[in-house]
Formats: structure tokens, sequence, C-alpha cells
């Protein structure tokens, strides 16, 4: 046995134990990217890096082996700050979007691509469950959005952005999604203005189980909306979707001109959503955290600053909701730290290896005309244009979650010419993507452990180095039955599951089966 | 695959062998035939064989001595080495490309005639640049003359000079010896002609001189040379001659046997007229023995122990090697001594590791020693990948037995059973000389069963490693010995504890085999006479770059740098200042001027930011920028790091990318900083001494000249040696030869005759031409 010290944590190990392991038992977390238990092990990108104090070298805790009288420093600034350099490096040299530049443009972060894909399957409805994770009010936004989405899509250049603001029309007035409160929080909050932000704030803070009025200044519902002109969006769109909200459960003041400072002391929060040409209250506003200098109150769209689009206003609204949630369960919900990967724009030659994903066809205009917008038809295969640019493992990739959490910048060495894009597959299984690679070598030692017969392999050295399917011979060969494994063991998005992370889709389906009954 | 290449990689497995290991030998004979490697022949391996595609693959790309394309009929190697690179390697290179009308995407000219391809250093440094064409060396090339090259290369391939077999006369008295060297790097000044030369003009005159190829004679700067020791007359040294003037020399020294031949006797008469005149212009003469000549400078201050005999002995001559003492050391160990008394007399001597990092060698032997295995292995370091050093190439050349020697005495100390030289499959010569001594110290029971009858057994097998400088790190060496990319791995557990095959495993760098027999005829004390307090004894070094001599040196340690620059050097060339000298290659630094009393030894190398490294030693003049230096640097290591650890593969890329922009004039302000955030962390997180060492450059130059990179971020190179941020103009007093215009290769100069010429700057590619070919010095760089 050896004893060692981690964190000031005294522990007694047996003698080959890593460094890591060694900490698990300590109770000491540490991070890794490179290291896969059941392979022989590499340390290559030392994010589980530590520093041997003795000696004041980092190390490898994946590999490195315990030694008596051991005295490790696994979380000091430098130790973090070290962990980050290597992120940040290997960031530099990780080509490739976490989600794509459609969902980043979004305000509302609406999750476009597999609201896309969906549709391009026919489903509807699970395609609407999507859209309302992000947007309250997909009906009249899939008229009046400005689409800053369809401007960043990657398909411009190949025959026109996809048609996404259409294609969230037809799921939000064809999908069948019904909103159902989660468990009710015994909470009200009261929503001052029923314009598209009041009304988004209200929807999603109703979704979360708060109990939620929206007081009115004016006789309709709608605030900015209602000027919206005929041949933009025909008026029973609003109704429609005013009747859903209803329906959800959100409860009306029209005619009511309401003073969030007395609205408090019946409320548990108060949102002040009341555009820009209301009066301004006495209310001093923080933009970014969206509080106010009174607790409880909290403020979204114009009211803070004019907003031309619709869809910032949504977006705002439930970012206000956000912050009062936030507050009303004594700030115990914190908010994720979040990191995205993103490379600029395609190189020419990179269309090909986008479009291996999708069908070669220009940008589809309804037939019908706008107002009445795309036929079923017509949306699915708009809907198989979209490129999928955003990453198969966007929520697994330990790469993203670790630059989230030691809040790395992709951009810190981002320098010198980046390599190009490239995508290979083996049918239906499994989607290749080198630039995405870190170079940890797993899939090589899974690939042997397993007798693939071809397998994958380290080519050339240094930074230029990749990690490729020998004497070029085709992905369909190289994994075979060790996809799955490289896929699970894989840092990054490099290697990844065809179908994506779509396998959370069952669970969504599963919630709308039983809302269905 | 047609059946004659299956028959040959068949025949290739079949000698080679069939387990995991056998990749890189197997993947060097398949080159050695088809030139490069045959996709199809690797798959037939991989059939054949225990060696996996993704195994085959990995290990053929790692190393750069493996080609994966056809090549021309012939292969030019542009030396890009320290030396080679500050004397405008790069410039060479270029004007090949243009030459051979090269695009981006190709090394091979139209006519696959010519494949263009970069070498680390040929060894070569002291006639730099060089450049190899097949088998013949060219020195002190300029971009200039690339098509006289060119042209003087295919003329040499179409017109074979006659070669004689040459004997010397039977039953005739030997008259005196002359040495000659043939060192690669005499070799590549024309040495071999020499020899031939020579040979030829005894054998047509009868004349029964001993003639005696040794092996480096260290003075490469003087090379060819010709020593011609005579019973009753002082030895002569004849320096830098020409084959042609090979018979005027001979006939100085030495009559013909016999007056029988008219013709001869005729010759004989005029070799008697003329020659006692005078020696041939270009050929130097002079006595060894005589003081204040560039030869006796150059050796004054030198002590030899590694390259003892230097000059005089021939590298394969058993009898010789034994006559002088060789193997004396190996019989007292054996017989007289246990392994602990082996171990103390050379923890005693002091000797530490030559290789770079200094560790006490008996101390090392001992840590392998007092591990308990049936089974250890021994390797001599011969990997010697640093660009600007040739010291292991040299050793391994001209003292193969000493260097056997010293392993043997090491296998016996620590209990070894099996050993392995390492040395790069690029040394040619160094390798055919191992492998032959190996043969003959299996014939003499020097190695192989119960060694000289003693109970002890013990051989050693040659290990070509395939190129690449990461293998120097021992971990990466046992891996590619295991037929694996040179990665290395963590230590510990050191190669002492579990090394090749797991096995506890002895690597010495090959000088310091090259010291242990020394160490054993003349006493511990002996070395730990010379050098300093901590490190001991001598230390050889490859002199290049701008002094006036270069070659291979081994002085005292703790010599100071001034001796070696001004003394054995001779100081800067062509009336230029001394600026600084770079230490121990890409893991070493620069040493300013300023600092020229420093004395060489590991502690006082560390503490100004360089390292002893292997020894490669390149001096500096005021011409040389250091960032462009520390660019060179790091160019190479981020090419030879191995892409393991995150920190190096990336780091040294990044680094690089930020001195790219420095030197091109892209610099922002901030990039010095960042610049040196990178060294710091790269150093930090690398996992091998590659990565670790190798911002030394960077950082050891921003330490000493700082306000040269400055200068390069206000958009000034100092010293105008990059060529992005300088311009090329032509002063007032150019006479309008043309010259300059008939040469430029991209037309930016036109011809006028006899008026003042002028450099179209849209035009001008910087190739340096028009100021090399001036003749009166009117083309200049602003």
């Amino acid at each position: 046995m050896v004893s060692l010290r981690i964190n000031n944590i005294e522990v007694e190990v047996p003698d080959v134990t890593t460094v890591l392991k060694a900490a698990q038992i300590a109770g000491v977390d540490i991070p890794t990217l490179c290291f896969y238990e059941s392979v022989p092990n590499h340390a290559s990108c030392m994010v589980c890096a530590v520093k041997n104090k003795q000696t004041g070298a980092f190390i490898p805790s994946c590999e490195a082996k315990v030694q008596e009288g051991m005295d490790i420093d696994a979380s000091s600034q430098e130790v973090i700050e070290f962990r980050k350099d290597a992120l940040e490096l290997l960031l530099s040299d990780h080509v490739g979007d976490c989600e794509a530049p459609c969902r980043i443009s979004c305000p509302a972060f609406m999750d476009i691509p597999q609201m896309n894909r969906l549709i391009a399957k026919g489903d509807f409805s699970n395609a609407l469950k999507i859209v309302k994770e992000e947007i309250a009010l997909p009906m009249v936004l899939g008229y009046v959005c400005s689409a800053p989405c369809e401007a960043a899509c990657r398909r411009k250049p190949m025959g026109g952005a996809v048609s996404v603001c259409m294609l969230k029309r037809i799921v939000a007035l064809e999908g069948m999604s019904e909103d159902k409160p989660i468990e009710k929080k015994n909470k009200k909050v009261a929503v001052i203005g029923s314009g598209p932000a009041g009304l988004s704030a209200a929807y999603h803070l109703l979704k979360e189980g708060y109990d939620c009025e929206v007081f009115e200044k004016q006789s309709h519902v709608g605030g900015t909306l209602l000027t919206v002109s005929e041949s933009q969006m025909p008026a029973q769109i609003l109704t429609a979707e005013v009747e859903q909200l209803v329906k959800l459960g959100m409860v009306f003041h029209l005619n009511q001109e309401a003073n969030p400072v007395l609205l408090i002391k019946d409320f548990d929060a108060v949102i002040v959503a009341v555009g820009e040409n209301s009066i301004k209250t006495s209310l001093q506003i923080q933009p970014e955290t969206y509080t106010t200098n009174t607790p409880g109150i909290f403020a979204g769209g114009s009211v803070i600053k004019p907003l031309k689009m619709a869809v910032k206003a949504v977006a705002q609204g439930k970012e206000a909701a956000r912050a009062a949630m936030i507050y009303l369960q004594g700030n115990l919900l914190t908010e994720k730290s979040f990191f995205n990967s993103k490379f600029g724009k395609l190189k020419e030659e990179e269309h090909t290896e986008y479009l291996k994903e999708s069908v070669d066809e220009n940008r589809m205009e309804p037939a019908r005309g706008f107002i009445a917008g795309f036929t079923h038809e017509e949306a699915i295969s708009e809907a198989k244009r979209c490129l999928r640019c955003d990453c198969r493992k966007s929520q697994t990739c330990r790469l993203r979650n670790l630059s989230a959490i030691y809040q790395a910048d992709q951009k810190k060495y981002n320098y010198g010419e980046r390599k190009t894009i490239r995508k290979y597959f083996q049918h239906e299984i499994l989607v290749y993507e080198p630039e995405k690679c870190i170079k940890c070598g797993l899939c090589i030692e899974i690939a042997a452990k397993n007798n693939a017969l071809t397998g994958m392999a380290y080519i050339g050295r240094g930074f230029e180095m990749s990690v490729q399917v020998p004497f070029n011979k085709s992905m369909q060969d190289a994994l075979v039955n060790a996809a799955q494994e490289c896929i699970a063991a894989c840092p990054t998005g490099a290697l990844s599951d065809y179908k994506g992370e779509d396998n959370i889709l069952p669970q969504i389906s599963q919630i709308n089966t039983d809302n269905t009954k | 695959m047609t059946k004659e290449m299956l028959e040959i990689i068949d025949n290739i497995v079949a000698a080679q062998g069939r387990t995991v290991d056998r990749v890189i030998p197997i993947l060097q004979a398949i080159q050695t035939v088809f030139n490069y490697l045959p996709e199809d022949a690797l798959a037939r391996v991989c059939e054949t064989t225990d060696i996996s595609p993704s195994q085959i693959c990995s290990v053929s790309t790692f190393y750069s001595q493996f080609r994966h394309e056809q090549v021309g009929n012939h292969i030019i190697h542009v030396c890009v080495g320290t030396a080679c690179h500050v004397k405008g390697a790069l410039l060479v290179y270029d004007a090949f490309r243009r030459e051979l009308k090269l695009n981006d995407e190709t090394d091979t000219d139209v006519d696959k005639l010519f494949t263009l391809n970069k070498v680390a250093c040929l060894g070569c440094c002291t006639i730099a640049p060089v450049v190899q064409i097949d088998d013949i060396t060219y020195g002190n090339v300029s971009s200039e003359r690339i098509p006289e090259i060119l042209a003087d290369f295919l003329q040499q391939k179409n017109n074979p000079g006659e070669v004689s077999s040459l004997g010397k006369p039977a039953n005739s008295i030997v008259k005196g010896e002359i040495r000659i060297g043939l060192g690669s790097c005499c070799v590549a000044s024309g040495s071999a002609g020499v020899k031939e030369a020579l040979e030829k003009t005894l054998n047509r005159n009868n004349i029964n001189v001993n003639v005696k190829q040794v092996g480096c004679v260290g003075i490469c700067n003087q090379v060819p040379m010709m020593e011609i020791q005579k019973e009753g007359e002082p030895p002569v040294i004849y320096t830098h001659i020409r084959p042609e003037e090979v018979r005027k020399i001979i006939g100085k020294h030495f009559k013909p046997d016999s007056f029988i031949d008219e013709l001869r006797n005729r010759f004989y008469n005029f070799v008697e007229n003329l020659a006692i005149e005078d020696v041939p212009v270009a050929t130097q003469t002079f006595s060894p023995e005589k003081r204040d000549n560039p030869v006796t400078s150059f050796l004054n201050g030198q002590i030899n122990i590694a390259t003892e005999h230097r000059g005089e002995i021939k590298p394969l001559d058993y009898d010789e090697y034994e006559r002088l003492g060789g193997f004396s050391a190996l019989h007292k160990c054996l017989f007289e001594s246990t392994p602990d008394d082996v171990i103390n007399e050379v923890k005693k001597s002091g000797l530490r590791g030559r290789g770079g990092a200094g560790f006490p060698t008996g101390q090392k032997w001992e840590l392998v020693k007092n591990v308990v295995s049936d089974t250890k292995y021994i390797i001599c370091n011969g990997d010697e990948g640093d660009p600007g050093a040739f010291m292991d190439r040299m050793l391994l050349e001209s003292y193969p037995f000493r260097i056997i020697e010293g392993m043997i005495i090491a296998a016996y100390a620590i209990g070894a059973t099996q050993g392995y030289f390492y040395i790069r499959a690029e040394y040619k010569l160094a390798v055919k000389q191992i492998s032959t001594a190996l043969e003959i110290c299996r014939k003499k029971n020097l190695l192989g069963k119960t060694v000289l009858g003693s109970s002890f057994s013990f051989d050693i097998f040659l290990f070509e490693g395939a190129g690449a400088f990461v293998c120097g790190e021992e971990t990466a060496l046992i891996a590619s010995v295991e037929g694996k990319r040179g990665f290395p791995s963590l230590r510990p557990p050191y190669p002492s504890e579990s090394g090749l095959w797991d096995k506890p495993t002895l690597i010495n760098n090959t000088e310091t085999f090259s010291m242990v027999s020394w160490i054993f005829r003349n006493g511990a004390d002996a070395f730990n006479k010379s050098g300093t307090e901590k490190s001991k004894g001598t230390k050889v070094f490859a002199l290049a770059g701008k002094i006036k001599r270069g070659g291979l040196i081994e002085v005292p340690m703790g010599t100071i740098i001034r001796q070696i620059v001004e003394d054995i050097g001779g100081g800067i060339a062509g009336g230029k200042l001394f600026k600084a000298v770079q230490i121990g290659g890409p893991s070493g630094g620069c040493i300013p001027a300023s600092m020229a009393d420093l004395p060489i030894d590991y502690e006082s190398l560390t503490s100004a930011g360089a390292m002893m490294g292997s020894g490669g030693l390149v001096v500096l003049d005021e011409t040389d920028c250091m960032v462009d230096i520390a660019r060179y640097f790091l160019s190479f290591t981020q090419d030879q790091s191995c892409g393991k650890c995150t920190f190096c593969r990336i780091g040294t890329r990044k680094m690089l990318e930020i001195l790219d922009r420095i030197c091109s004039g892209q610099g922002k302000v901030g990039d010095i900083e960042a610049l040196e955030q990178l060294a710091v962390k790269t150093h930090q997180g690398s996992l091998c001494g590659l990565g670790k060492s190798a911002p030394n450059p960077v950082l050891s130059t921003l330490k000493y000249y700082r306000e040269e990179y400055e200068a390069h971020i206000q958009g000034k190179c100092p010293t105008g040696k990059c060529k992005e941020m300088i311009r090329y103009e032509i002063k007032d007093d150019c006479i309008g030869c043309t010259k300059c215009a008939q040469r430029c290769p991209s037309d930016a100069i036109e011809a006028r005759p006899h008026e003042l010429h002028v450099i179209d700057q849209e035009k001008c590619i910087k190739c340096d031409v028009c100021k090399q070919i001036c003749p009166t010095g009117s083309v200049i760089t602003i």
C-alpha cells in the first residue's frame, strides 16, 4: 500500500493505483478526456493534469502511478488554469460547430436543426415540441419572425438558406403538442404587458408550474403584435395563439394598468414587459440579469431597450421568466455555463462534404403563396435540405462539457489556417469527422481490441497527425462491430452515432403519446 | 501486384521475420528495393506477418525516412541543418524548386528525373550549405549555382569516371604512410576523389606507401586533408587538396621504385622538376609540429578521449585497435573486477550522460544492475537527429571498436544479455562500420556466448532508426525498436526498471560509451582531473557556423565559449562580429557574445537558458537574426513533435504561427507576451524532453534579444534576414553589366546595358541571386 495526500486529504491505496483512481477514492473529482478504462492508457490530452507539489511538475493523473508520500494538488487555481490551457489548445484545433449557426443566431436559441430533422421524418408533433421548448408563440413567429437563423444558415450558398421560419409555421399550425405544466409550484407571478415579451414570460412560467396572471392596460391581448398587417399575418393567428395560452392556464386582466411596486405585495414575483411606449416606472433595470432594484421585480422586452424583432422580445420574455424562477427557488437554480465551438464560414470545397448529408435542391418557395405557406410535402422536402451542421454529440461531448465548466475560450489560440472539414460514414451507423478529433487514439485501441480487420491508424506525426482508416479504405470497413464502443469512448463529436442524440426523442414521443391519450 | 513484386516482398519478410517488431526493418528493405513504399507491398506484408494494417500505416507515416510516393531517378537532399540554415539553405531549396519547375503539390519534376527533399542534417556543417544528389555531395552551395550543379551532376552521371583497380606492388619496401580521412564530412568535401587520385598516382609510379584510410580527422574545415608520414622527415599535412593536385604532392615526397618504364621515368622527371618548386596554389601545407597554423590552433586545447588517436587509426583495423590498447579495459573488467567494481570506477570518474541531460552514468548503471531480471538490455543511442550535430556519426564511423568495448563493459556491469545499436539509417557509413565491427567482434569472441572464455555472454544487434528526432528520447527509442511509432511514454517507470519489452534497459549515448574504455585504461582519476566540479572529463562538440574553422572538437568540460570560438574556431569569418553561439540545437538556446566567458558544463549552460543537448555548437555573427533562429528551431521541433501530448503538438505549432507572423512583418502588439506564455506552458505541459525543451530557443532569445523581437513587431528586421521584411535594391554604382537581369528568375530586372538597373519590387521573389552575382556589390537589401 502507498499513502499519499490529494488536496491535503490522506489516502492509502494499492501500489499500482493511478493518481486518478486514488483521487476518486479520496473523493476528489478530476476531469478526463482521453482516458478510457478498458484499453491500454496513453495519457495525451493533459486535461486530467494535477500538480505534484514536491516536484512542481504537472502530471497526467490518469496514467501516473501513486508514489509513497506524494502530495498532489488537484484543484488549485493554478491546476484549473493549466487544464483550461489544455482545453483551449485542443479547441484551437477542433473544427466543428457544437450548435448549428442557425440556432446560435436565434435569439430564442430554438433547436432548429432538430426541428428540421423531425419535419423531414414527417413527425410534426415532436417538431412542435422542440419549438415550444424555447418559443412561446410559434404560430405568430411562424409569420412575423425576421428569421436571423436564415441569414446564418450554412445552406445559403448552396441554393439558398433553409426556409426555417415557414417550416416552424407549419409545425405550429399542424403539429399536435399540448403543453402540460409540470408539478404545481404554488407560487404566483404577475406579468405586466401582453406583448410578445409578456406572453413569452408568462408561458414559460406556466410550463414550469407557476401560476401566472397577465395585466394589460389595453382591451386586447397582443401589444405590438396587434399592429401586424393582415398581409403579413392573418388576425386569427394571434387569437389562436392566445387560446392555446389560456388553455395552459394563463389568466388575463385586460384594461388594467398595473403598478409593479404595488403588485409585488400580492404576488411572489412580478415581470414588467410593458414595451417601449408604455410609461416607464421608477424601476432601475439591470439588462444583463433582467432584474430591477426591487427584489422580486423583473423586466424583459422593449421596456429595456426598444426591440425591432418579435423573436428578440419572445427570447427576452423567456429570460426574464428564467430570472424570476431562479429567484423564486431561492437562487438554488443556477445558470449552467455554456460553451459553443464554432468555426466561421464554410470553404467552397467543404460544400460537397456537407451535402453528403443532404439533398441537392434549391430553396423551396411555397406553391400556394406566402400566407398559405408550405404543404406537408413541401415542408418535408425543404426540411431535408438541412445540412445537419449541429454536432451529433452536442449533449454528451466531453470536450464541450469540460470547456463549459472551465470556461475555455476557443478563440484564444485560434490563429493560423483552419483545417478543411471532411465527413466519413459507416452506413447509417457512424459518422467520422476527423477535424473534431483530439487525437486520443481510443478508437485505434478499441478497434485493435475488437480485432477489427482494418481498424484505425495514426497517420503522420505532430500537428499534421490524423486518425484515419489504414490504406485509405472506406470507413465502412474500419470499425465494423467496434463502432458503438468507439462512439461511446470518443471524447468529442469526431466519432458519433449516425442517428445523433435523437435517442432522447423516444422520451419526447412518450410524453406526446401520453398527452394525446 | 506483379508476381515479381510479390516474390520480392515475400523474400523480404522471410529474411526479416514476421513478428510485429520487424516492421521497421521490413519497411526499410522494401524501400531499398522500390525507392518508396508501394501500398500493395504493405498490404502483402500485413497478409503474411503479425503486422496489422493499422500498425504498418501508423509506423510508415511516422518516420521521415519512408516515402509513399514514387520518386524521380535522382533524389536531391537539401540540408536544412542549423549551419546550412544560417548560410542560406532555404534560398538554395527555393532555387531548386524554381529550377525544376516544381509546383506546390509535388516534389518531383515533370520528367521524373529529380525529387527534391529537405533533410534535417547531413552532418557536413563545416561546408554549409550542403546539397546531396544521390551519392554526390556539393558543399558551399548558393542559390545562384543551382543550374551549374544540376548540369554537373548529370554530366558526372552520364560520364562516370574510370575506376581503376589498384593494388600495391608486391615485395617492395614500404617507404612511409599517407593518412587520408574518410569520414562523411571528408567524403562530402571530395576526399574520395583525392583518395582515388592518390591510389592511381602511387600505382602508376610504383610507389609503395601505406595508404591509410583513417576516420574523421575532426578538422572538417580543412578537408580534403592528407598527412604524409615518412621516416626521417617531419610529418606534413596538406589541406584543401584537389584530386588533380595529388600527383604533384606525391612527387614531392616519394620517388618511383623502378626506372624501367620510360614513360614513368619521364613522369618522374616531370614531377621532380615541377613539384619541388611549389605546391599548387589552392592547397595549403603545414607541419603539425609547428605552432600557429590553422591546424595546430584548431587542435590546441583539445583533449582526445572519445576521439583518442584521431586521424591516426583505421576505423576497422582490429589489430591496430588492439595494439593501441583496445579491449584491454574489457579484459581488466571481465577478469579482474566485479560488476560493482566496474560501476564504482565509473562513478568515481564522474562521467555523466553525454546525450544532453547529464545523468550520472555510474548511477544509471547501478540502477539497472540492482533490478533483478533474467533478461536485461543495453542500447547505444546513436539517433542523432539534432540539426547541426554530427558527433555521434563521427564517433560511430571512426571508432566502432571503442564504442563496442564500452558497451560490453557496461553490459558486464549491469548483467545485460543483449544489446542494440540504434543508429539513424541516414548514417550509411556509420551503419556499415558498426555492422562490420560487430562481425569482427563476434569472430574474436568479444561478443557471443562466454565472452573471451569468461562466464559472461552477450551480443549486440544493429537497429537502423528511420528518422524521428523524438527517438533520441529513450522511451520513444524503445517504442521504435519494438516496432511502434516513436511515442515517448510517461516516466516513471524508467527504462532502468521497465524498458525494452518491459525488461530493465540501460540506454547511454554513443559518446558516453566511447569514453568508458579510456577511463579503465587510464583510471577514473585521470578522467576526473579534467573538467569542472560537477562536469568531469571532456565533451565532443560539432563546431560550425560563422567561424573560420569548424569541425569535430573534444575539449575539457569547463572550457569557455570564447576559447572555442576564437582559438579553436579561429574567430568569425569574413570580418564580421561575433554575436552568439547556439548550443544544444533545438533543445538548447543561444548564448550571447557578452557571455563568452561562460564555461561550458551542464549546470552553467542550463542556468544560462541553453542546454548541453547533444553538443551541436553553431556560431552566429552579426548578420544572423535571432528571431529567425528561434523560428528555425521551432519549425524543426514542431515538425518533429510526435503529436501525442496536447501542449507539444498544438503548443509548438501555435508558437510557430506567432513567430511566422513576427518574421513576416505581421506581428502585433502582444505577440511577444503571448509567445512567452505559450513557451512556458508548452514546457510545463509536455511529457517528454522534446516538448519540454522545445521552447528553449525561444525563451533564450527572448531573454537576451528581446529588442530584436520588438523591432520586428515595429516592422523592421534589424539584420535584414527575414525575407518578407526586406527588399532588394540596386545602388547607383551599378555598371550596367546586365548579369543580374540575365539571371533573375522572375524577370524583375530589365536588361539595360551600361545603365543603372532597377528591381521591380512587384516581381521580385527575394531569391538573392542578383546580390550573389553582382560583380560590383551594388545589390543591397533594405
